[in-house]
């Protein structure tokens, strides 16, 4: 009998569902990588997809690779190149359709922390965090850059706060029409996909609303480990269960099991 | 024929460093591509008070950091990827003992080729609005920090812009696939940043998995990213890497990495890992015992293996490389 799907796994085939045929698409390092190679090998074969370290027209082999330039993705590019390419010209450019990144913390208006826990406001002076995290990496460029961004995020309460600690990757900071003071060329966060279901932004607002749960979730349990008063959309409801081929190819391309020891 | 700028990795470390510097690495990956042998050999000579430029973290500042030789710190990436947090620049970071100061993946390469272009400073359309652009570990009571990426004006558009210092590190330890003697190389896989940092450095050390004749390089003039005009000295270290990976060659090491990044978490385990796997070898023979010759064949058994095929016929035997170090060693 099948293994039944984890809530990784669905957070994943989520996230892929995000993902649209022939877009230009720039995947981060783990589990953002899986979930933009299940959506190539399931529903968008034409995707082009890339990694910020300039890693082209590549498919992982043998498993997630250890990072972006791990050998199991660069077994079969087309191309490599660079950061400046790839996160520069391609991202920052304004070229790239989607990017999938990952959050220690996010906020109600999709604003991601990576880079430390200080358990509250920093303070006027920068003092050191209580716990080091990985630092912004590629995710403040295509936060900046990409027509769209989707943040995958394991939903607990302490990682969605009404305000993160420290702004590592720009969602619409303060809300509103906030982006445009900074000229940003890429248009924001258009899902937080996490372990209990979907969020996305209100048009007018961009404060982020619960627009969909899973089968094994639901919107008591999503809003009791959301750090802010999480109001649901309307329309709201719930989310198609994995196909049959959805986790087929999901398992498929996360050969070495990462999402299903969670 | 140009004289040979091969040199034991020990004597460019005493040549081309010292307490105090701006140090750069690390313009690979977290996993991949970084001169982690010359790091180490920074901490066998008791190098210190280091500010590290490193595009990205990678074992290296992990364990440079992890044993005390940073103060400052530069970074667009702080973890190891899929390996998890750095714990030696994690602890480093929280204790207050080492001022890391945050950008991004684009923006370092930007300020290093802002460096190399020796431009006044670099757009930056990234970074800005963040807590990047307002809070400076190297300014740690201002708010917002004012010096990292002030806004000036845009003269065509009268709109504000955020600007990026640019880069010039003292020095550079840049891990090449293959270099010739003279110091042209070929990268094998991404260069991540590896071009911008080649030309952004005062001075560049090539640190080679294997040495090839130059022959190599007329071949392919086109994938030579870095040429001999930029380099002061080449040091080859096969498995320079370990226990990250260098595509064409070798796999990471993943238990190595595990073990490593373990050990860096504590005091104890970091005083553990330098004396086993810092202090513990005299020479190029020694380090590569150290790794194993089992699990060398086993790492150099990667899918990637083919990538080096078009090259092979060029890689200069031990003994060659050997006789023209130590013509190197007494230029």
């Amino acid at each position: 009998m099948t293994q039944p799907c984890t809530r990784q796994e669905m957070m994943a085939i989520a996230t892929g569902r995000e993902i649209r045929d022939g877009e230009l698409a720039i995947f981060g390092v783990g589990l953002s990588m899986l979930a933009g190679f299940f959506a190539q090998a399931h529903h968008a074969p034409g995707v082009r997809s890339m990694t910020e370290g300039g890693v082209y027209g590549a498919t992982p082999v043998g498993g997630l690779p250890w990072g972006i330039e791990c050998n199991r993705i660069s077994a079969n590019a087309t191309s490599f190149t660079s950061a400046l390419d790839a996160l520069g010209c391609l991202v920052a450019s304004g070229r790239c359709d989607v990017g999938i990144i990952g959050a220690a913390q996010v906020d109600r208006f999709g604003n991601v922390n990576t880079t430390g826990i200080w358990d509250g406001p920093i303070g006027e002076t920068y003092r050191p965090p209580k716990t080091r995290l990985a630092g912004a990496g590629g995710a403040n460029d295509i936060a900046c850059g990409a027509k769209r961004t989707v943040i995958m995020a394991a939903h607990e309460r302490k990682r969605f706060a009404e305000r993160v600690d420290y702004i590592s990757s720009p969602g619409y900071l303060e809300g509103g029409d906030a982006r445009s003071r900074h000229g940003f060329v890429g248009g924001g966060p258009s899902a937080i996909v996490t372990t209990l279901g979907i969020l996305r932004p209100d048009p007018e607002t961009k404060e982020f609303l619960l627009d969909g749960w899973y089968a094994f979730s639901g919107v008591e349990e999503i809003r009791a480990n959301t750090g802010w008063d999480l109001k649901v959309a309307p329309g709201a409801g719930p989310i198609p269960e994995p196909t049959e081929s959805e986790l087929a190819a999901l398992r498929r391309v996360d050969e070495t099991g990462a999402l299903r020891k969670g | 024929m140009a004289p040979s700028k091969l040199i034991p990795l020990a004597e460019a470390v005493r040549r081309f460093t010292w307490d105090g510097m701006q140090y750069a690495s690390g313009a690979a990956l977290p996993i991949g591509s970084d001169a982690v042998a010359f790091g180490r050999e920074l901490l066998r000579q008791g190098r210190r008070d280091l500010h590290a430029v490193f595009h990205c973290n990678s074992q290296q500042l992990n364990l440079l950091a992890a044993v005390g030789a940073v103060t400052r710190a530069e970074c667009g990436f702080s973890g190891l990827e899929v390996f998890g947090f750095a714990n030696g620049l994690r602890r480093a970071v929280e204790s207050g003992r080492l001022a890391l100061d945050d950008y991004s993946n684009l923006a370092m390469p930007l300020r290093l080729l802002g460096g190399a272009l020796n431009w006044p400073f670099v757009p930056a359309t990234v970074n800005v609005g963040s807590d990047i652009q307002d809070r400076s570990a190297f300014a740690p009571g201002e708010h917002p920090a004012r010096a990292k990426i002030p806004t000036v004006t845009d003269p065509f558009t009268g709109r504000p812009v955020g600007v990026f210092s640019p880069l010039k590190p003292d020095i550079a330890a840049i891990h090449v696939t293959l270099a010739d003697p003279q110091g042209n190389a070929i990268m094998l896989g991404t260069e991540w940043s590896r071009y911008e940092l080649s030309r952004a450095a005062k001075r560049v050390v090539l640190i080679a998995d294997a040495i090839v004749d130059t022959a190599c390089m007329r071949q392919f003039p086109n994938l030579v990213r870095i040429p001999d005009i930029v380099v002061e000295a080449v040091v080859h270290w096969p498995f320079a890497a370990w226990p990250q990976s260098s595509p064409g060659m070798y796999d990471v090491d993943e238990e190595h990495m595990r073990l490593m990044n373990k050990a860096l978490a504590t005091e104890e385990g970091t005083a553990q890992y330098r004396r086993d796997f810092v202090d513990s070898y005299d020479d190029l023979d020694g380090y590569l015992a150290l790794i194993g010759a089992e699990r060398r064949a086993a790492l150099a058994a990667t899918q990637t293996a083919f990538l080096l095929d078009p090259y092979r016929r060029w890689i200069l035997p031990a003994e060659d490389v050997a006789a023209l170090q130590a013509a190197g060693e007494t230029a």
